[in-house]
């Protein structure tokens, strides 16, 4: 699915936004070691932790957008190095397991679809 | 052949055939007649062209019927095969205009089950600018399908293009980068430093990304844990050697260190997603070898192999 779509259909509010990136799964968790062991490359990932190391994980493990919940604040150095990066930041003030369920619920309608 | 043919296997060719106009796979060469000839002159024409119908234009290159050897035989069934085909042909031509993509010309070849289609130069004109057939479209789909198999075959062998001239630099001067402790924010910056040296050295995705991991949970580990140290990298017999050397406190008990979601990490750097207790277990598990040597006097030392799946043998 793109991400413009799924930004669209969860009211993401577009922090960066780089590049529509077609995003096949997604990875949740706030535990940078946790993410590292487990996400997988180019998925959607959906955290509350919003700072430069966050990025520096999306880099490692090839993540090329990351949704920020429960509205958190974004500093200006995190936005700087995305923008850099080419790294998609969203952002919404529902909390993790809302988002999840619904680009959950979004990513399986369009598998039953294809 | 219609455009939804085997669609769950033919997605390549299916997005193809809404890519590619009639103007690129069509014949820009028309085997043409005017109208003041006769099926005989005309079939002539098809036999010596071998070509199984003819538009037929006027003097401005407008269509204005077409004659298939069909016409030509049913011509000699009945016998009006020295008349002239003026009103005999079918005037009403299925035509396709240039700019569409060449799936409107299959399914209309399918449709009207005709051979071959006249092509227009716009919608709205009759001037002809060439012809299509299901042959010219099948044609014209290999010769792309093959230039994306180039082109992914170049990748590939760029991708398992190893830099050797890289790999001899990195052997002479291992990369080294001093991690200072308690400093958050620049941390994950020298694994990202070291993903993009390895990637310009063109081993696989995979290896520069356990490469990485192993480089940010040693970079992490010093930074939250250490009074500071340093990060070497170093490649060697096709394998690259990750050290990670930190001037203390040290690790009382390794083991204890090395149990999955053991931490010592303070509240505060927890709160920041650090300290999960996964650090070292995630080197272990992305290395092929892994050491680990600590002392509360001199601080602790790290070093984790990794092999590059390099088949040719780096010398």
């Amino acid at each position: 699915m793109k991400l413009s779509k799924l930004v669209n259909k969860c009211q993401l509010e577009k922090i960066v936004f780089c590049t529509d990136c077609e995003i096949e799964n997604g990875y949740c968790g706030d535990l940078m070691s946790d993410v590292m062991a487990h996400a997988e490359a180019e998925c959607i990932w959906i955290t509350i932790q919003a700072h430069k190391n966050s990025i520096a994980v999306a880099l490692i493990k090839d993540i090329k957008s990351i949704v920020f919940t429960n509205n958190v604040t974004v500093e200006k150095e995190v936005i700087e190095k995305a923008e850099e990066e080419k790294i998609n930041l969203l952002r919404t003030n529902k909390d993790s397991f809302t988002v999840c369920g619904e680009i959950y619920g979004l990513m399986e309608a369009e598998t039953a679809k294809d | 052949m219609s455009a939804n043919y085997s669609k769950e296997k033919l997605t390549l060719v299916n997005e193809l055939i809404y890519e590619i106009k009639v103007k690129e796979a069509m014949s820009k060469k028309v085997i043409s007649s005017r109208e003041n000839v006769t099926f005989r002159e005309i079939q002539l024409k098809l036999k010596e062209n071998k070509i199984s119908g003819i538009p037929i234009l006027d003097k401005e290159k407008n269509i204005i019927g077409i004659v298939s050897i069909d016409d030509v035989i049913t011509a000699f069934d009945k016998g009006y095969v020295d008349s002239k085909i003026t009103d005999y042909m079918t005037r009403d031509v299925i035509t396709i205009p240039q700019n569409l993509s060449v799936v409107s010309a299959i399914n209309r070849l399918d449709k009207f089950k005709v051979g071959r289609l006249p092509v227009t130069q716009s919608l709205d004109s009759k001037k002809i600018v060439g012809i299509i057939t299901l042959s010219d479209i099948l044609n014209r789909l290999l010769v792309v399908v093959q230039s994306i198999a180039e082109k992914v075959e170049d990748k590939e062998v760029r991708n398992t293009q190893i830099s050797h001239d890289l790999i001899k630099s990195i052997e002479k001067n291992p990369l080294r980068f001093e991690v200072k402790g308690d400093d958050f924010n620049s941390a994950g910056s020298v694994a990202s430093i070291i993903k993009k040296y390895f990637r310009n050295l063109g081993i696989s995705k995979e290896i520069i990304r356990r490469i990485a991991i192993v480089c940010y949970e040693a970079e992490m580990n010093i930074c939250l844990h250490s009074l500071g140290g340093s990060i070497a990298v170093e490649v060697n017999n096709n394998n690259a050697i990750i050290y990670a050397h930190d001037k203390g406190p040290g690790i009382p008990d390794i083991e204890l260190a090395l149990t999955p979601g053991f931490t010592t990490a303070s509240e505060k750097i927890r709160a920041l997603g650090f300290g999960a207790g996964m650090g070292l277990p995630n080197i272990r598990h992305y290395a092929d070898k892994f050491e680990i040597k600590s002392s509360l006097k001199t601080g602790t030392e790290l070093k984790a192999i990794i092999n590059l799946g390099v088949k040719n043998e780096v010398k």
